[in-house]
């Protein structure tokens, strides 16, 4: 596969809030090659969106950089993000690493036509494109995204969901991103559009051969649209791998009970899992394994000291002391 | 008597909503949210609405807790005609009474309903006198919906806006016994106590003098649910009360109210969109589409075997939590539309991918039963057109 678009190392943003740091994004490391697509799958508030912001650099004024390294190479070869001063780091905004916000739909302007909306954009980035040559580039965008070109003039409120959300994605892609990250791209939308709109960013990633990072709650969602799956719980990942290894072979006992706690369609009736308790504040985690107070497996050890973040199996990274084989059922104390 | 098993019939409902806003002159545009629905749920048994948002699953449910007032139609709950009870205005209430009864009591040869001889054995017994039946509706109207309302409770979407920020914990679920007036304040008490430790608020102590701030969205979920099932319900309304919580919480709450039902002797009408949700909280299932019901039966024959076009759509849409498994393509066209005044052939005509050339010019499809308990709205599908 190609050239590595991004590499994060230990990556740390945390909130300063009145009571202490809340540890949002806690030593995050991975990196993403050229076509890849990577899914971050967690609950709200384990800091999946955060690792995102970071990226971008669209934090609060509250968050506080605290380390690491985010390399991005746009084909020029790789840079720091982190050391760059916020006007450079604009030129990468949209133009190399682009975002579609959860319920994005809803930041289209209402009072502009949305073909205009987008040409702005685009005009901001390449201040030498003639307006005739960005409204093309529209028309071909929407094609690609599944619109009429001729909706280019219409306004938001003549637009469906479905169709915001795609005019969304055409904004995105606007300026040849190398990277795009989906941040829950299709969580307010009805399930036959979501279909769609799912299926068309696949076409559309795999044809331009970008990098994509899709965050989401749910793993069916995940599971449809990325290569390979990070699960992401209370400010750290706790076991990534290629899609396929995360469904049928699960190291982590807390990946083990989201593949169990999702109802499914398809396939026999399965008694579904319950995780007892709920993620821990993260003003102030647990000690050791932040996952151990909720954990089946949990010993001593578990409580005492932080599982490393280690490779396992070529390409498959966890952090518990207690792995699980393959084949063997967690019993969650439910309650 | 049969109607005894039945917790909740509702016949041919209708709301429609006014689409346009006018000074002056008849209001001619009307949104059809539930336009003709009918089932029913035995005792014991869950039922699952499902389909898209629009396709006025919300709206069915509201009108059974009394939130909006059904256009017309037949609600009957335990073997008691409560439609009187739905209106605010006693005037449409006898309006009903007339239409549905009075008129047809008029030639008795008319009745083709089990329910409405019943109606009619009263009629005769109250001494054939139409005033005398319709005190006997209206007498205490204002007690018998309050009455109503004890035996249908709702559950809502979303903990973080269904719950009064201003109240402790043991008000907000007492509040409902306070309503109806039941017990002294220490077996109030214990009665909160001992409900907040079944849906798993242990020890109750600890949970009943905080506020809803204090919890987190699933034990503020559980609060809900104590307070829907305070009253001992016939049957819990249950508007997507996990779609705002996490995976990890949201099964424990599907099972706890799963584990209640069973206790209670209690039926959800369990309102959704997601299909995989509906297999587990029911074993019935109604697929609404644009204000109509396209496909019902029990639930595992409705999933496995699918008939109707939509249905299939909608399960081939569903993204399956496993990434070897290739589940097709929906086939369907377009996107929802809005039912303003629509035209009487089939709701799903514009959408569909099997429909013909005389779908276009029949009225829309009645439910016809295919096989045992599994209904189906489709001309193509039950035979009444050459595919």
């Amino acid at each position: 596969m190609g050239r590595e678009v991004l590499k994060v190392e230990n990556l740390k943003m945390w909130y300063k809030t009145k009571m202490g740091y809340v540890r949002a994004v806690d030593g995050i490391s991975f990196s993403l090659k050229e076509g890849e697509s990577l899914g971050i799958v967690g609950e709200s508030g384990c800091g999946k969106t955060s690792v995102s912001m970071t990226i971008l650099r669209l934090l609060p004024e509250n968050a506080e950089f605290k380390e690491g390294h985010i390399f991005f190479d746009d084909g020029n070869g790789p840079i720091d993000l982190v050391s760059l001063p916020e006007d450079e780091m604009r030129k990468y905004r949209w133009k190399g690493i682009s975002m579609i916000f959860q319920a994005a739909m809803n930041s289209l302007n209402p009072v502009y036509r949305v073909g205009d909306q987008i040409v702005e954009a685009m005009l901001n980035h390449f201040p030498e494109m003639s307006i005739d040559e960005a409204r093309e580039k529209v028309a071909w965008l929407f094609q690609l995204v599944g619109l009429d070109p001729k909706r280019m003039d219409q306004y938001p409120h003549q637009y469906s969901g479905g169709m915001k959300q795609r005019a969304i994605i055409a904004m995105a892609l606007s300026c040849d991103p190398k990277l795009i990250i989906a941040d829950e791209p299709t969580t307010a939308l009805d399930v036959i559009v979501q279909d769609r709109i799912l299926k068309e960013m696949k076409k559309i990633q795999q044809k331009l051969n970008m990098a994509m990072i899709y965050i989401s709650h749910d793993i069916a969602v995940i599971a449809e649209v990325s290569d390979k799956i990070a699960v992401m719980y209370a400010g750290k990942f706790v076991e990534f791998a290629d899609s396929v290894t995360i469904f049928k072979k699960p190291k982590h006992p807390y990946t083990y009970g989201l593949m169990h706690a999702f109802p499914s369609v398809v396939g026999p009736k399965t008694e579904l899992t319950t995780i007892p308790g709920e993620p821990p504040n993260l003003l102030n985690p647990p000690k050791g394994c932040r996952f151990a107070p909720r954990c089946p497996l949990a010993t001593d050890e578990c409580w005492e000291k932080e599982p490393e973040y280690r490779e396992i199996e070529p390409g498959h990274w966890i952090a518990c002391h207690h792995p699980l084989e393959a084949g063997k059922e967690v019993k969650f104390d439910e309650k | 008597m049969k109607n005894d098993e039945i917790v909740l019939r509702i016949e041919n409902l209708k709301k429609l909503f006014p689409a346009e806003r006018k000074m002056f002159g008849k209001v001619k545009l009307f949104v059809h949210a539930v336009d003709g629905v009918s089932y029913e749920i035995r005792k014991g048994e869950s039922l699952a609405l499902v389909g898209e948002s629009g396709c006025g699953k919300t709206t069915t449910g509201k009108i059974l807790v009394g939130l909006y007032e059904p256009t017309s139609g037949r609600v009957i709950i335990e073997g008691e005609d409560v439609t009187p009870y739905l209106f605010e205005n006693q005037k449409r209430a006898e309006q009903y009474l007339k239409e549905q009864y009075l008129n047809k009591f008029k030639d008795p040869s008319n009745i083709d309903d089990d329910f409405d001889r019943e109606m009619y054995e009263l009629y005769e017994k109250l001494g054939k006198s139409d005033a005398k039946f319709m005190d006997h509706f209206l007498k205490n109207r204002k007690r018998k919906m309050i009455e109503i309302r004890r035996k249908v409770q709702m559950i809502f979407q979303d903990p973080y806006e269904s719950l009064n920020p201003r109240m402790t914990i043991f008000d907000i679920v007492a509040e409902p016994l306070n309503i109806h007036d039941i017990g002294t304040a220490k077996e109030r008490e214990e009665k909160v106590a001992a409900l907040l430790e079944e849906v798993g608020l242990t020890p109750a102590e600890t949970f009943m003098f905080r506020f809803p701030h204090e919890l987190s969205g699933g034990q503020r979920q559980r609060v809900a649910i104590a307070r829907a099932l305070i009253l001992n319900p016939s049957f819990v309304v249950a508007d997507e009360p996990t779609s705002m919580l996490d995976v990890s919480i949201r099964t424990g709450i599907m099972k706890l109210m799963m584990r209640l039902a069973q206790e209670h002797g209690m039926s959800y009408l369990y309102i959704t969109h997601d299909l995989a949700v509906a297999r587990y909280m029911a074993n019935k299932i109604v697929v609404m589409y644009l204000g109509k019901i396209v496909e019902m039966g029990e639930i595992e024959e409705v999933l496995h075997h699918p008939l109707h076009p939509y249905t299939k759509a909608l399960l081939a849409a569903i993204p399956v939590p496993d990434p070897e498994y290739n589940r097709g393509e929906p086939e369907i066209k377009g996107s929802v539309a809005k039912p303003i005044n629509p035209p009487p052939r089939c709701r799903f005509y514009d959408r569909c991918p099997i429909a013909t050339k005389e779908c276009e010019n029949l009225p829309h499809p009645n439910l016809v039963e295919v096989s045992k308990d599994h209904w189906v709205a489709c001309h193509v599908v039950v035979g009444n057109v050459k595919k």
